[in-house]
């Protein structure tokens, strides 16, 4: 089965360099990423790839790079698509992907990489999500290697049960009509245009709705989380809304940057039941941290924790069981 | 009060006098900071004034004249050391196209108090890349003005009216006259721009002869008068504006003129001077004006080769006797 | 909210201003009337808008050949900066500049220059003189991609960031350095990816969005003021005519174009006006009518200017010396 691979050139330099100390990741390291995760495809079964096609050109790059170091890339292919430059060529990459019933697709970038993808997934695609920064919840770091070998090693099994879990998401209504999705948080500020997407500034916040929360997070999650403990598996979210008589706690934000809050009691939204919220004034909602849904005065939102999220691979619990199943001996000695 | 100090001296001592009255006077460069300079021009300045104005810069000449425009434009009388005439050549787009015509181009909305500080000159054995000679280049450029002391009063006196110039001012200091002492009227203050010097009058041959080439016209002016010939020598000192009223009394006295400098002979600054004098004071000439420089090929490293390539007193003596 | 609304109408003038600029330049160069190269901010507006409305009266800026923008973003007077276009003796440069070298030193805009990447190097000197004045103001530095290829772009990050100057670093990645596009003359695609190199942050923005680049922009700000030093920030816009007026553009792909014509900054602030912010077409037209009648004005003003007399070209090259006249 093949693999598809969507690397977001994009990632990575958005205006959170600024307001916090996040890392930048230049284009070229996301190369010697995705390189890595190739070389370990082609290592173990020369599986087929494909690229989603982007402005930097990552996959061709990778394509020409492990040609010249004499790889075979005779299974390397980059997709051909129409290209928009924004995160709708990830959401159209991972559908196409779908299509082509690839065995996983592995996701390059931030939470709104991932959120971007699973958007455009329908089935049970397996979705690896690998941070390539510092804001996190839902990618996690792990070595390209590795990535690569798990992505080869699920390819091979016929059950892909052991090793992947169906996520949560958050449905986001306005009016009655699904706007959007989050896969982790949906934060409502007090804003009114996208300007530079993320959100960072917390007197702004007026909600924030986690499908997972922890302490441990950087992000609005973080918040929840300083209260409360929500874990991918447990069939409920949270909502919490700043409150002045509430409780007061500091979370992380934003990587380096921990926030006081002040909010009211969390409450737990059980899967499939709305909470239905408005405001007075206009308000943006920020969707894995990014500024999406627009709001006005007086409109009914309602979030909805649904098992509707991607099929996500759990890289370590993967790599365990093809090594069960003698995925990395070799027949010849 | 008369004071003995070398040729670096007085360029510090200029640096250091107006840096005392005036805060907006920096100096920065390559190693002008704790160093004290590549040749130790500025050597305790930096204790003297701080971090903050005497600063190191990076290797980066074109950013450190980019950086006097700016600082000038706004504030700052910026000195800004280039260490070495030579690598004028990598800041030329900022010297030329943005300090020189800035002024010009925005019709006088914007000036730029400068000074761009560099050592110039051969005879230490520095070869073509650390030895060069480009007064023409720097004086082609409208809107530079352009100075060379031949001695540390001049150097002292050149550095305060250079500072407080309204204008891009390019400070030339021979590298291998750093040491060399002679005395200093301590109270004669800013000596002008475009005011030359006679350093030696005399009434047969004017000799124009700038930086270390002034010693040279010294020399022969001491040959020439064993054999009875007294030599003008005149230090024009700044290189523009140029003091042509004194060259041309001069001639009016001694109907003869030769120019030296130590720039390559084709296309140097002292062809310039020798065309003016043959286009406006042709008819006070009893002979050719005469120019003297180096050899027109790269500065050679080779000491017996850098001799060669150089002007020197003997060569003056030469051309007063071929004027007849 | 009141005055948040004038804040977007500011904004939207300050747009519909520099586009009106350059739209009557463009057909006054096309009609033969103002000489020499001109290099017009078409699509580009959003920047030098978004960038500006966070600086104060005294902070200072340097541009570029493509300038007018930032000069009028800045406070330039569109009368002056027409007249020296058209090389009249009431231009801000008494017709010496023209196009490319408009500067206003009581507005803080430390001149346009017409050699690529030269402010860069000029903003090092304007942020020293801010340090140790020890005041609160910043220097922006307008430039284009085709710039970042130049050594003064690595001297002054490297500069600024080893001193600590308050400088903002504003590249205007309109896609081409004169005809070459980004992707055949850098092999990095977001200039921004430079900024580690230099130990200082770098953003990418949406340069065609003027929320985000006043946001971008308010916060590198913030940090030069503070004292941390410079920032360098990235606005993704498109030139949407050729490299100067006169070039054909050949080398542009038309689905290219046309794409980013859809993003228009003017246009989408029209959109998040009418649509998002409360505004009514009349509140929209009044604005745009404003601005054409300065530019009539303006141009009336160039127009009945005289040009320069001999005698002042020889002025300006020195403080204190003028040079020789020409005797005919």
């Amino acid at each position: 089965m093949a693999i598809g691979i969507i690397a977001n050139p994009a990632s990575g330099k958005d205006i959170r360099r600024l307001v916090s100390s996040a890392t930048t990741i230049d284009n070229y390291e996301k190369v010697n990423i995705v390189e890595r995760i190739v070389k370990a495809v082609i290592a173990l079964s020369n599986e087929k790839i494909y690229f989603m096609p982007d402005s930097f050109m990552i996959g061709f790059t990778v394509i020409d790079d492990l040609k010249i170091s004499g790889e075979d890339v005779s299974n390397l292919e980059v997709l051909q698509m129409p290209m928009s430059g924004s995160m709708y060529d990830t959401v159209y990459a991972a559908e196409i992907m779908e299509q082509l019933e690839v065995g996983c697709i592995i996701v390059l970038g931030g939470d709104g990489t991932s959120r971007a993808a699973a958007k455009g997934l329908k089935r049970k695609t397996p979705l690896l999500s690998v941070s390539t920064g510092t804001n996190n919840v839902y990618p996690r770091l792990v070595e390209g290697t590795v990535v690569g070998m798990a992505a080869t090693a699920l390819t091979h099994m016929d059950d892909v049960s052991k090793c992947c879990i169906k996520d949560k998401r958050i449905e986001i209504y306005v009016n009655g009509v699904m706007k959007d999705i989050a896969l982790i948080d949906a934060t409502v500020s007090a804003d009114d245009y996208i300007g530079a997407r993320a959100i960072w500034e917390a007197k702004k916040i007026r909600a924030i709705v986690a499908s997972r929360c922890h302490p441990a997070s950087i992000g609005f999650s973080a918040i929840p989380g300083a209260m409360t403990i929500i874990k991918d598996t447990d069939d409920i979210g949270v909502c919490v809304i700043p409150s002045e008589n509430g409780t007061s706690v500091m979370a992380a934000i934003a990587a380096g940057t921990l926030e006081k809050m002040t909010l009211g009691d969390p409450v737990i939204m059980k899967l499939n039941e709305p909470l239905e919220l408005t405001f007075d004034e206009k308000c943006m909602i920020a969707l894995d941290g990014e500024r999406e849904v627009k709001v006005r005065p007086g409109e009914k939102i309602e979030f909805k924790i649904t098992k509707e999220g991607p099929y996500r691979v759990l890289v370590r619990e993967t790599i365990e069981e093809a090594q069960r199943l003698g995925f990395f001996r070799t027949k010849d000695k | 009060m008369k004071k003995t100090m070398t040729y670096s001296e007085g360029i510090k001592e200029g640096m250091s006098i107006r840096m005392r009255e005036d805060p907006n006077v920096v100096l920065f460069g390559e190693d002008v900071g704790r160093f004290g300079g590549c040749f130790g021009v500025s050597a305790g300045m930096f204790e003297e004034f701080g971090p903050d104005r005497v600063r190191d810069t990076p290797i980066s000449e074109s950013a450190i004249i980019g950086c006097a425009v700016g600082a000038s434009s706004t504030g700052l009388r910026p000195i800004a050391e280039i260490m070495m005439m030579d690598f004028l050549t990598v800041a030329m787009d900022q010297m030329c196209n943005n300090a020189a015509k800035l002024r010009f181009m925005t019709g006088g909305k914007l000036h730029f108090p400068m000074v761009i500080r560099t050592a110039g000159g051969a005879g230490v054995n520095a070869a073509a890349q650390h030895s060069q000679s480009l007064e023409a280049w720097v004086t082609h450029v409208p809107g530079l003005k352009m100075v060379f002391p031949s001695n540390a009063q001049d150097a002292l006196g050149l550095m305060l009216s250079s500072i407080d110039d309204e204008n891009p001012v390019v400070y030339e200091e021979h590298k291998a006259m750093l040491a060399m002492e002679s005395e200093v009227d301590m109270d004669m203050g800013p000596i002008p721009l475009g005011k030359g010097n006679i350093v030696r009058p005399g009434k047969d041959v004017t000799i124009v002869a700038v930086g270390k080439m002034v010693h040279e016209a010294l020399a022969a002016a001491a040959e020439l008068e064993k054999e009875g010939i007294e030599a003008e020598i005149i230090d024009p000192r700044t290189l523009y504006p140029f003091d042509m009223d004194m060259v041309a009394n001069s001639i009016d006295k001694t109907h003869k003129a030769i120019v030296v400098s130590e720039e390559v002979r084709r296309g140097g600054y002292m062809g310039e001077i020798s065309a003016q004098i043959a286009e406006n004071f042709f008819d006070a000439l009893d002979a050719p004006v005469k120019r003297i420089g180096a050899l027109n090929t790269p500065v050679p490293f080779s000491p017996a080769l850098e001799s060669q390539y150089l002007p020197n007193a003997a060569d003056i003596v030469k051309a007063v006797k071929a004027q007849g | 909210m009141a005055g948040k609304k004038e804040t977007i109408r500011d904004l939207y003038t300050t747009m519909r201003r520099i586009r009106e600029f350059e739209t009557c330049a463009s057909n006054l160069f096309a009609e033969g009337k103002i000489p020499g190269f001109v290099h017009l901010y078409l699509g580009e507006e959003a920047i030098a808008t978004g960038v500006c409305a966070n600086l104060k009266g005294d902070d200072y800026i340097t541009s570029t050949h493509r300038g007018h923008g930032h000069i009028i973003a800045k406070g330039g007077d569109t009368k002056f900066m027409m007249a020296e276009l058209f090389g009249k003796a009431t231009g801000y440069c008494r017709g010496k500049g023209g196009s490319m070298h408009i500067a206003d030193g009581s507005r803080g805009i430390i001149g346009a220059n017409g050699i690529v990447g030269a402010g860069q190097s000029i903003s090092t000197g304007v942020g020293l003189t801010i340090l140790l004045h020890k005041t609160d103001q910043v220097c922006v530095c307008f430039f284009g991609d085709g710039s970042t290829n130049q050594a003064t772009f690595h001297e002054s990050l490297n500069l600024a960031s080893i001193w600590n100057l308050p400088i903002v670093f504003v590249c205007e990645n309109n896609g081409y350095g004169i005809s070459l596009p980004q992707s055949k003359h850098q092999k990095v695609k977001d200039v921004a990816d430079r900024a580690p190199a230099y130990g200082i942050p770098g953003v990418v923005v949406d340069g065609n969005d003027v929320f985000a680049v006043s946001e971008a922009a308010a916060e590198a700000i913030k940090r030069a003021r503070e004292g941390k030093g410079p920032t360098l920030v990235e606005c993704k816009t498109y030139r949407q005519h050729g490299h100067f007026e006169g070039d054909p553009a050949i080398y542009k792909p038309k689905e290219e174009q046309e794409a980013w014509l859809k993003k228009d900054p003017v246009k989408r602030m029209v959109k998040y006006m009418l649509e998002e912010a409360d505004f009514t077409q009349a509140e929209v037209d009044a604005v745009d009518k404003a601005a054409q009648d300065e530019l009539k004005e303006a141009i009336k003003f160039a127009e009945d200017s005289p040009y320069p007399a001999p005698e002042t070209g020889v002025e300006d090259v020195y403080d204190d010396i003028v040079e020789e006249v020409r005797d005919r």
